[in-house]
Order: structure tokens, then sequence, then C-alpha cells
């Protein structure tokens, strides 16, 4: 049979479009990075390694790499973790298991600000619903001022995004799951495989291209965390959950766009070093079906 | 099917002009009423007069201000304006924090609002490059015979260029106390430092907090530090010495006093004198608690004032609120004081005659008699009449007495660099030295940024 094959130039719009808004300002950036370009000169000199020789010098920098890789280490086992375990869940015949999987996905589809927002009320130290089911308990020696001490800032920061993110997760699983033939998962019960024996022969394995997805999306999503920590701390208190992002925005706004844009290099670099080893490792152990 | 494919590419062109053309379109209508209104705009100096005739094609100004100011009184002179105008003013409030940025980020852009409010001095000309961006205004007729010659002298450059016409009133920083609670306590504002720790003793003593630090919004957190600044740096500086930090030739690490003001602000930590969870600390609560009498002293602005009034009545300004300078070793100090904001109209404003009759009209005697009548404050124009607040008064009386000081920052250009996490962070781990280190760090990287002379 003849295959189709459609004429190149149908890609070049696609291409132009990819060269203009992707490349064409990453290379752009990258130059950027090396200049003195700042809102109050009355010219952009190229400087050479200054920016990044004055980045590394700077303590911020390294307070921020630190909770960057903290924050999406975190974030990123425990999304997965519990993406997967809703899967499971909701991909039993449960009567109200499409109500469930509504309620876990739509954190995912309100806006971090808002949720940022919604949160901060939430964790506020006196009258936040947090610590009053805490009191109302008994448990009011667990009370803390969750955004504001520097020992829980963070980690409440990572609690909110996951409950945030955990639904899209669930999502890309359950659709993994779906792929999975039940007559695998039948003939492995009729074998006598128990629940864990199948998930961690057969349902694991096959869920290997989700799992590519999710745990790809999910460290690169937070890697590049804005939005949720600006909102519920802008950073602070002090530096004590200043990321990646919050440190650009700070150099950007005091109008220092060479140095801002040599952070964001440093961070595409940061990603890109450790996406790139993660993708090839999980795509090495996707089964094909 | 020949024609078909011929009948493609014909539609793509008619597509991709048919939205150009939109888009061209689009402009033009936009560009026409702001270039026409421009031209038929009259004379400025007419704009002073209250009475002028509504025009025939008003516009809509743009005018931005932080949203830490009580936009009232702007509100109701726009009012005005528009009634005899015809121009309505839309007022867009900007996240206080995040004005300057903002604003900088709108001028990069070419996104000039019409008119903005901005801080006081000239600092501001430096930050915003105003001999490429702003209107001048040191020869415009009609607007520098009110001012208060000591307020225009401060709004002009050695070389005599106004690029903002101040507006407002003479501001200032210090010790907001609560009357009552000092009742209750049995304690009068200090003489000195020493004094004023005790009387917060006796405040703790006497069951309530001594004071609040608005610690997690960072800003509340630098008064303590200006208002300290002009009673105790000042005294051992001088000003040689804040000339010299103008150029970098002293570090602010090296000045003892200032050093001194960190251990202090250690000192009231470590005798437990601020209200509990210090960091989760906000502005809003401030104004709460100060008002309910659960705080007995805030070292605050007078931007709390408006405030203050709106939650708790305007008896309660008058009567229960007191104020004091930074206690210096020796006496009772010295009253720091902010010159009033400025009023600024980019060149390429897209209105730039209507902004600039706009100031004219705001800076007429009525529009400011208006403004004072619902911000009472230290007038800075001739035959302006406010009534001020007893807390307003006893800085009027510092003034008099020739003990007060501008605030520092507004004799800098340079600015003190995130000051308000390097405190943060200080309130966090008490490093005295550390955090020294970064405000004299942070104060060159600006002034290195901003690419003022000795900062190179």
């Amino acid at each position: 049979m003849k295959r189709l094959k459609y004429p190149l130039y149908f890609s070049f719009p696609a291409i132009a479009i990819f060269l203009l808004f992707f490349i064409a300002p990453t290379i752009i950036g990258v130059y950027y990075s090396f200049t003195d370009w700042n809102i109050n000169a009355d010219a952009i000199k190229f400087i050479g390694l200054d920016n990044y020789v004055e980045l590394f010098k700077e303590p911020r920098l390294k307070q921020a790499f630190i909770n960057t890789i903290i924050f999406a280490a975190a974030v990123t086992v425990l999304q997965n973790v519990t993406g997967i375990a809703l899967a499971l869940i909701l991909n039993e015949k449960l009567k109200s298991r499409n109500l469930l999987r509504m309620i876990f996905f739509m954190p995912y589809v309100i806006a971090p600000l808002v949720i940022g927002y919604i949160f901060r009320a939430i964790y506020h130290p006196g009258h936040g619903v947090v610590n009053q089911f805490l009191d109302l308990i008994g448990l009011d020696f667990m009370m803390q001022d969750w955004l504001n001490d520097p020992k829980y800032a963070l980690f409440t920061i990572i609690i909110t995004d996951i409950w945030r993110v955990a639904g899209f997760s669930m999502v890309v699983y359950l659709a993994g799951l779906q792929f999975i033939p039940k007559d695998l998962i039948e003939s492995s019960s009729i074998d006598g495989a128990n629940y864990w024996s199948r998930f961690r022969h057969i349902v694991f394995p096959l869920l290997a291209p989700a799992f590519t997805v999710n745990i790809l999306l999910a460290m690169i999503g937070s890697m590049k965390v804005f939005e949720i920590v600006m909102v519920l701390t802008e950073g602070g208190p002090g530096y004590t959950t200043e990321v990646f992002y919050t440190l650009i925005r700070t150099t950007f706004s005091s109008g220092e766009m060479g140095y801002a844009t040599a952070v964001n290099m440093l961070l595409f670099a940061f990603v890109s070093l450790v996406g790139v080893p993660v993708l090839m490792m999980m795509k090495k152990r996707e089964v094909e079906m | 099917m020949r024609k078909m494919k011929a009948v493609y590419p014909v539609l793509t062109v008619m597509l991709a002009t048919l939205a150009l053309s939109a888009c061209g379109s689009n402009n033009k209508e936009n560009a026409s009423p702001s270039s026409s209104a421009s031209v038929s705009a009259p004379a400025s100096s007419s704009a002073a007069s209250p009475s002028v005739e509504p025009k025939k094609d008003p516009v809509t100004l743009t005018f931005l201000i932080p949203n830490t100011d009580d936009v009232t009184p702007y509100n109701e002179i726009f009012s005005e304006f528009e009634k005899q105008t015809g121009n309505k003013v839309e007022v867009q409030a900007l996240p206080g924090g995040d004005y300057d940025n903002m604003l900088k980020t709108r001028f990069s852009t070419g996104d000039f609002p019409d008119v903005f409010l901005m801080q006081p001095g000239t600092k501001q000309y430096v930050k915003l490059r105003a001999d490429e961006t702003l209107t001048e205004w040191s020869k415009e007729a009609g607007v520098w015979d009110n001012v208060i010659e000591s307020i225009a002298d401060f709004q002009k450059t050695p070389e005599g260029l106004a690029y903002g016409v101040p507006f407002g009133k003479t501001g200032q920083m210090g010790v907001f106390y609560n009357k009552e609670v000092f009742t209750k306590a049995g304690v009068e504002p200090p003489k000195n430092y020493a004094d004023l720790i005790e009387i917060a003793k006796k405040i703790k003593a006497a069951g309530v907090t001594p004071f609040y630090e608005a610690v997690k919004e960072g800003w509340p957190t630098q008064i303590f530090y200006l208002s300290g600044w002009v009673s105790q740096v000042d005294q051992a500086v001088g000003a040689e010495g804040v000339q010299k930090l103008n150029v970098n030739e002293m570090k602010l690490s090296d000045i003892a006093e200032l050093k001194d003001l960190f251990t202090k602000a250690k000192e009231l930590k470590a005798l437990d004198l601020f209200q509990k969870n210090a960091l989760s600390g906000t502005y809003d609560e401030m104004q709460n608690e100060f008002g309910d009498g659960k705080i007995g002293m805030i070292f605050m602005l007078d931007g709390v004032l408006p405030q203050l009034e709106k939650k708790f009545g305007k008896e309660f300004l008058t009567d229960k609120v007191g104020f004091f300078p930074f206690p210096s070793a020796t006496d009772a100090g010295t009253a720091m004081i902010t010159p009033p904001n400025q009023l600024m109209v980019p060149s390429k404003a897209k209105h730039l005659e209507q902004a600039k009759e706009l100031v004219k009209f705001m800076i007429s005697q009525e529009s400011i008699n208006k403004f004072y009548a619902s911000q009472p404050g230290i007038p800075i124009f001739k035959g302006a009449t406010s009534e001020m607040y007893p807390v307003q008064q006893t800085v009027q009386g510092f003034i008099d007495a020739g003990k007060s000081t501008v605030n520092v920052q507004n004799r800098l250009t340079a600015s003190f660099l995130d000051l308000g996490k390097t405190l943060q962070n200080f309130h966090i781990d008490g490093d005295v030295d550390k955090a020294i280190n970064e405000m004299a760090k942070n104060y060159i990287k600006d002034g290195n940024s901003k690419r003022l002379t000795g900062f190179e």
C-alpha cells in the first residue's frame, strides 16, 4: 500500500512559529545574560561572564537553589505517589468514582494564585482553619505559624502544591490504567496473583509511559515554581522559601535585566541537566505492548 | 481541483490582509482622539483655574497611585475636574510594595500613564531617568507660586530642574503610642532611649504588648532604623557623612551608630517586648491591635493615620493617639519628617496637555483644601487650610524648634535595597554583623545598578 506523504513545506509555518517564538528568544536570552542590560543604563554592553561570576557569589542563589531542589524533589515524588494511589482507587468500580475524579482534579484547574490566596487564609496562625481544627480536636500543641515560621514555611508550600497538582497526575495514571488489557489482569488473578503482585509485575511496568510523562512534567514544573510561593510567602520570611523564580523576579524588577536573564539561563541549564537524563532513563524502562 | 488549489493561497492572502488591516485601523482609531485632543488642548496655564470650560472632545486620563494611599481625596478632586473640563480620570491603584517595579516596567514597555504619584525627592529622577522620560516643571507658570520655598527647593536638582510637582503634606515617622495604654501603665513619653525601654517594660507589666512589628510585610520593620537614624546616626556622621554615603566614600557597615540600632532592635526582641508571632505580623493586624489597645507603641509612618481613622473614628486619632520621635541616648530625639510626594507626568503621556492641566488643577487652592480636609497634615502650600491631628501638631512643634530632619532615604540617591527582607532575616537569626553587611552590600548594589558616580 502506498503511504501518503505530505509535502515538507506544510511544516514551514509550524517551524517558523517555533523559531520565532521559542528558539529566537532563547538565543537572544543567552546573549543578554552576557550583557549589563539594566533599566538605568543608556546602552547595553557585553560583559562576558561577569553576571555569572556575580551570581555565584550571591548567597541568595545558594538558598534559592537548595529550596528549589527540596521543593522539586518532594513535589515530584509525593505528587506521583498521591496521583497513582488516587488513580488506583478511582479505577475500581466505585459508585461515586466520576464525581471523585472530578473533585480530585478540580484544584488543578484553579489558578495557583487563587489557591495561594485561599491557603493563606487557611494557614493563618490565629483564625486559619488548620490551627482551629487542631485546637478543636485537642492537638493545640501542634498549632504552628505555618507560613511564617522558617521551620515550616517551605514544607507548607510543598503540601499545598501537592494538593493542587496531584489530580493532574491521577488523570494521566488513570489514562495509563485504561490501556492495560483487562485479560492480563484477569489471567493473573486466575493464576493466583494477589493485588500487590499484580501491581508490581503487571500494572507498574505497563504504566511506564504514564510515569515518564508525570515524573518529567512534575519535575520541570516544580523546578519552575513561582506563583504559589509568591502568594504564600513571597520567598520569605527572609529568604527561607526563596526559589529560582522569586529570585529572578526580584532581580528583574529591580531593573537588572542582564543579571536576571543569567539567573534564568542557569535555571534552564539546571532543568536540562536533570530533565534529559531522567527522560532517557525513564524511556528505557517503558514496555512495548 | 486545480481551481480549488488556486483559491487557497488567495484566501490566505485575503485573510492575512484583513487581519493586518484590522490591526492598523484599530491603531488609527486609538491614536485619533489623543492626537486631536492634544492639538485642541488650550494653553496649560488656564488649567489652574477651577472654572475651565468643558472640552468638546473629552479624554480619559490615567492616574497611578500606590494602593497604600487613600484614594478618597483624589477621587473627589478628579470628580470636580471632570465636572469642569469634561475629562475623566481613571485611578489605577497598584500594589504598594511593587509600585516602583510596575511603574518602571510600564515605562520600559512604553505604556505610560498620564499622571502618577511618586515618592519624594530628586532621587526618583535618577530611578525614572527623568531627563528622558518626564515633563520638566521648573519654568511652568502657575505651579510654584504657592509651594513653600523649602519644599520647592527640595524638589529641584542642583541645576534647578524639577521633574515632579510636590503634592500632599509633610509626613512623619517615629513612635505612635496609645494614650490609654500609657495611662494604664502610668507612663509618659520617654526622655531618652533608656527611658523608652523602661516604659516598654512597665507596659508589659501592665499586661499589654509594648511594641508591634509587621515583620511579614517587611517594609514596616524599616521604620525603626530610619527614625532611629535621624536621632543617633545623623548626629554622628553629620551632613558630610551622608554626602560621603551618596558617593560611596563611606560604608554603612562602618557606621557604629547604625550597627547600634541593630543591637537595640535585637535587645527589644530579647526582652520580649514585641508581640508573639512577630514574623506573621501584618500592617492590618497592627492597626487593629493598636486601635483595640492591645499594643502600646508602633514604629510607624503617618500613612497609618487615615487607616486608623477609618477603623476607629476621628476621635480615636484626636484623643487617643500620641507621637514621639525615636529617642536618642541623651534626649527625646529628633523628629523624622518626610517631604511630600510628587506628581509626575511622562513626557510621552498619551494626553500630555490634559495631564499637565490636571496637575495644575490638583494644586489649585480649592483642590488642596479638599485634599487636606480628607487627609489632614502639615501643609506644603502657602495659604492652605488643614486641621492637623495632635500627632502632626507634635511634629510641627519639633519642626518649629529646629529638631527635625528629613528621612535619610530622601537624602540619599541610592536606596536601601531589600532592607525589609534583610530585616526579616535579622528577625529570624539575630545576626547583627550579617544584617548590617547585607544592608551595606545591597546599598552599593543599588547605587551600581543606578549607575551612580562612585558606585561603579
